[in-house]
């Protein structure tokens, strides 16, 4: 059974539609910004922000992302007893209610929507995203769902950004992913949402295929990537081997690139190992920050869009060679043909996921 | 276990609830001590699956995936994290690092060096429709075996239910998955 994927949307900083951000991203401006104090000792920190009120913000990001995907599907999908909405998040509408605060939001987005089922909701840390979209696919292709939207969403908080503080993760500068001077992680807040159908008719703009996805834990420690890249590397093999091609298939990787240390250093050696590391490769995170649970839906929007649109996106803040293995990091935006892309997610618990895109 | 119950809790006793089930159980892990109590749960509701079958370890790197849910996420942490920058004068790195509730499959994979596939999940309550599921799909691709688990824990409310699932029958007191037996299997 073919899966297919598009109908995507994003808002951020860059904007509040797919349109927007991605006109921003071609012209390479980024979303981050210096916030006076914003920090647990009243530090300046740089974060991608959504310049509205913070009150209600989470909720208002995901109904104003859910009433544009309606637009492109038909609507009375929302109501079918065949879909399922999948809410991909780490924290939720943390500042607003400690508990239970995922669960709401979720119930909020039945009764806003007429959903006949409870979404979904999946929270794998930074990985959040990519499994969201995989968990999906393998729910449609086993018959459960015949179209699934996902829907990532995470917002900044005192106590996102203070824990963030506490690890020394916070770059003291707008994120560098991958170059030789990179600081850490510069935190963002986002909405992104696709959708996924086994039905190519209910795209008003032609789809892309979802090929396969898988995901690996690596086993290795609960807050810093396994050195060897070991977990994203059996991911991508077992999402290969799934799809029944080779890595000499792949034309450009939509990397995680955190712009850790340890992060950058790990994903380089995996791609080393499996032969990817002079295919093209971007991190969004110089542009979204790191939008945690929402980044995997976000930076898979951006592949959709570069597919649709042959622009391979520069990877900002990105200048010196700087890890292990040298990568093939996008330097200037380049135009060209893209068929198949590869999609990579790793995050805190160890997680690692993947997943394979493909032009029609 | 299997419907049996193998330990009770000594009120009496100065250790908490798992710390005791840990020296029952004759573990020696010095991790275990750091962590916070979702993913003790974890971690000791796997030690028992797998001293009850020694099979569980038996199975290939990659070939059992972790598929764990609850209610709360880790809220339990979450209160103590938040509680630690508002009220004790600075943010806690070894909180905070558990204010995800991943982190607990993190944890069981790093103790068995088990690098198959991760899900977790947030449901209003345990949904065994999406377990039968979900196990079913994944047995069908590149996963022999599934260990999952209902983790929920808030203050003094414990909800812990873990289960294996294999392709193959192997003893007597194994059941068919399907939603309906997960479900009994719960409320057991």
């Amino acid at each position: 059974m073919k899966i297919f994927i598009g109908a995507e949307n994003i808002i951020s900083p860059l904007g509040s539609s797919i349109k927007e951000n991605f006109s921003k991203l071609k012209d390479n401006v980024s979303g981050i910004k210096v916030f006076n104090n914003a920090g647990f000792k009243k530090e300046d920190i740089y974060l991608s922000k959504i310049p509205i009120s913070p009150v209600g913000k989470y909720g208002f990001l995901l109904d104003t992302c859910l009433k544009d995907i309606q637009k492109n599907i038909p609507p009375e999908l929302f109501t079918s007893p065949k879909t399922i909405l999948i809410l991909s998040t780490t924290k939720g509408d943390i500042e607003k209610t400690l508990v239970g605060t995922i669960e709401n939001s979720a119930g909020a987005l039945q009764n806003k929507f007429s959903l006949k089922r409870f979404p979904i909701i999946v929270s794998n840390g930074c990985a959040s995203g990519v499994i969201a979209i995989n968990t999906t696919a393998n729910l449609i292709r086993a018959g459960i769902y015949d179209n699934a939207i996902i829907v990532g969403c995470d917002v900044i908080s005192d106590f996102v950004l203070y824990g963030f503080q506490s690890l020394f993760a916070i770059s003291d500068e707008p994120c560098k992913p991958f170059d030789k001077n990179r600081k850490g992680i510069t935190l963002g807040e986002g909405c992104a949402a696709v959708v996924l159908s086994n039905t190519n008719s209910i795209f008003k703009e032609p789809p892309i295929e979802y090929i396969e996805g898988t995901s690996s834990n690596d086993a290795n420690h609960i807050s810093g990537p396994s050195r060897t890249g070991e977990g994203l590397v059996r991911t991508v093999k077992n999402t290969l081997a799934l799809a029944d091609m080779n890595e000499k298939e792949i034309d450009f990787i939509s990397a995680h690139g955190t712009g850790t240390i340890y992060n950058d250093d790990m994903e380089s050696m995996a791609f080393g190992r499996l032969g990817l590391n002079h295919v093209p490769l971007n991190s969004l995170k110089g542009y979204f920050g790191h939008t945690l649970g929402a980044a995997g839906v976000i930076e898979t929007a951006v592949c959709l869009q570069s597919m649709r649109n042959n622009i391979l996106i520069k990877s900002l803040g990105f200048e010196n060679q700087g890890t292990p293995k040298q990568l093939n990091i996008i330097f200037e935006n380049i135009k060209q043909e893209i068929r198949t892309v590869l999609k990579t997610a790793s995050g805190f618990g160890g997680c690692n996921a993947s997943l394979i895109l493909k032009k029609i | 276990m299997n419907g049996e119950i193998i330990f009770r809790k000594d009120e009496i006793s100065a250790d908490d609830f798992t710390k005791q089930i840990y020296k029952n159980s004759k573990l020696d892990y010095s991790k275990f001590y750091k962590m916070d109590l979702l993913s003790k749960f974890a971690f000791l509701g796997t030690e028992i699956l797998k001293a009850h079958s020694k099979k569980i370890t038996e199975y290939g790197d990659d070939e059992i995936a972790l598929l764990f849910s609850n209610s709360v996420s880790s809220a339990d942490t979450d209160i103590k994290f938040q509680k630690s920058y508002l009220e004790e004068g600075s943010p806690s790195p070894s909180l905070f690092v558990y204010t995800l509730p991943n982190i607990l499959i993190g944890e069981i994979a790093i103790r068995n060096k088990w690098f198959g596939e991760n899900l977790f999940t947030i449901f209003p309550k345990f949904d065994s429709d999406f377990f039968a599921n979900y196990c079913n799909i994944l047995l069908s691709k590149n996963t022999e075996a599934c260990l999952c688990g209902w983790i929920n824990i808030l203050d003094e409310n414990v909800d812990v239910f873990l289960f294996f699932v294999e392709k193959t029958e192997v003893n007597r007191i194994n059941s068919p998955l399907n939603s309906e037996a997960l479900s009994i299997l719960y409320k057991k």
